[in-house]
């Protein structure tokens, strides 16, 4: 036996590359807008697609994959409101991947809207296309107002932004201004919705963008 | 978790392409910006690839910086920044590649 050094130009990310992109064809062919929503824990995720789901669920044909660590109580909630859903256990992994979206989408081949709920963090989703149409970020002013510029790869890559809790800033000395501005200087043509999921601040507006780019699909 | 497991499916398809009995090492080019703890890698590493002929393999890692540059100044940054303090807006390329450079294998 001898000892050989074998040079190599292994790309290991190619995988979920060429995965994402079959999703994205799966996607296509069916005609379905894919949203993949990213956020911390607690950050109004998944209080979000349960009230998309009653504002929607009788219009479009909505369906959710719900992304955690363990457990399923996010699955439970949406559930609940008559969507089709379905729970992906990330167990170690702080983000879902396109291969672990592979294997959902399948069961979602009849709706014309799926939300996907990221693992709760705002750094490891960043890395991970998971074939989705649009990158939503949601942060809540509770996370502090200097949570964006933190994070700043997340906001650079988004459609959409969204601030939650609004009514809270107040209380939690977080400047909403200061978090609007922090957004459009590392994104200047996401959309950013001051939102208050709780007082129905913001959320037409949210609707309204879903009922754009669904439409925009449609015509594809 | 992933990372490590596509690390050693890959270096397990090309050892049996040469026909290896053994891999020893292995050298990976990482990204600065995929934030991986090379720790908590190397530990993955080892518990995707035991009970393979690349169990107890060296892995070594090698990080690459990203080139970050002000847009309007053209300041250059070590660290991604959301803002350059002249206020311009700040391009950020590549650190997030991840290749497997050398396999180190016995024949
Ligand atoms: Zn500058």
């Amino acid at each position: 036996m001898h000892r050989i050094e074998v040079d190599a130009e292994i790309d290991v990310l190619e995988a979920n590359r060429r995965l994402a992109a079959e999703n994205r064809e799966f996607l296509k062919k069916h005609g379905i807008t894919a949203i993949n929503i990213m956020g911390a824990t607690g950050s109004g995720k998944t209080l979000l697609i349960e009230k998309t789901a009653d504002a929607l669920g009788d219009k479009v044909r909505m369906g959710a994959i719900l992304g955690d660590v363990v457990g399923k109580a996010d699955y439970e909630r949406v559930a609940r409101h008559g969507v089709k859903a379905e729970m992906i256990n990330t167990g170690k992994e702080c983000h879902l991947d396109a291969h672990l979206i592979h294997h959902a989408i399948e069961k979602f081949n009849d709706v014309d809207l799926l939300l996907m709920e990221n693992v709760g963090n705002l750094i490891c989703p960043v890395d991970f296309d998971l074939g989705e149409d649009y990158r939503v970020v949601m942060v809540s002013v509770t996370e502090g107002d200097d949570v964006i510029e933190k994070h700043p790869e997340i906001f650079r890559l988004a459609d959409v932004i969204i601030i939650n809790k609004v009514a809270l800033a107040e209380a939690v000395e977080a400047n909403v201004d200061k978090m609007v501005e922090d957004a459009r200087k590392l994104n200047a043509k996401a959309k950013i919705i001051k939102m208050d999921l709780k007082k129905d601040v913001g959320f037409d507006e949210w609707l309204e963008w879903l009922q754009e780019v669904m439409s925009k699909q449609n015509g594809r | 978790m992933s990372f490590a497991q596509a690390i050693v499916e890959n270096v397990l398809k090309l050892a049996e392409e040469k026909g290896a009995k053994k891999v020893s090492k292995v050298l990976v080019e990482m990204g600065e910006l995929l934030l991986i703890n090379p720790e908590q890698l190397e530990f993955c590493f080892q518990v995707a690839s035991s009970g393979t002929i690349a169990e107890g393999a060296v892995l070594e890692l090698e990080f690459i910086k990203p080139h970050i540059e002000c847009l309007l100044c053209g300041k250059r940054y070590d660290e991604p920044i959301a803002i350059c303090e002249c206020g311009g807006i700040i391009k950020v390329e590549g650190g997030k590649d991840m290749v497997i450079r050398k396999i180190e294998m016995e024949v």
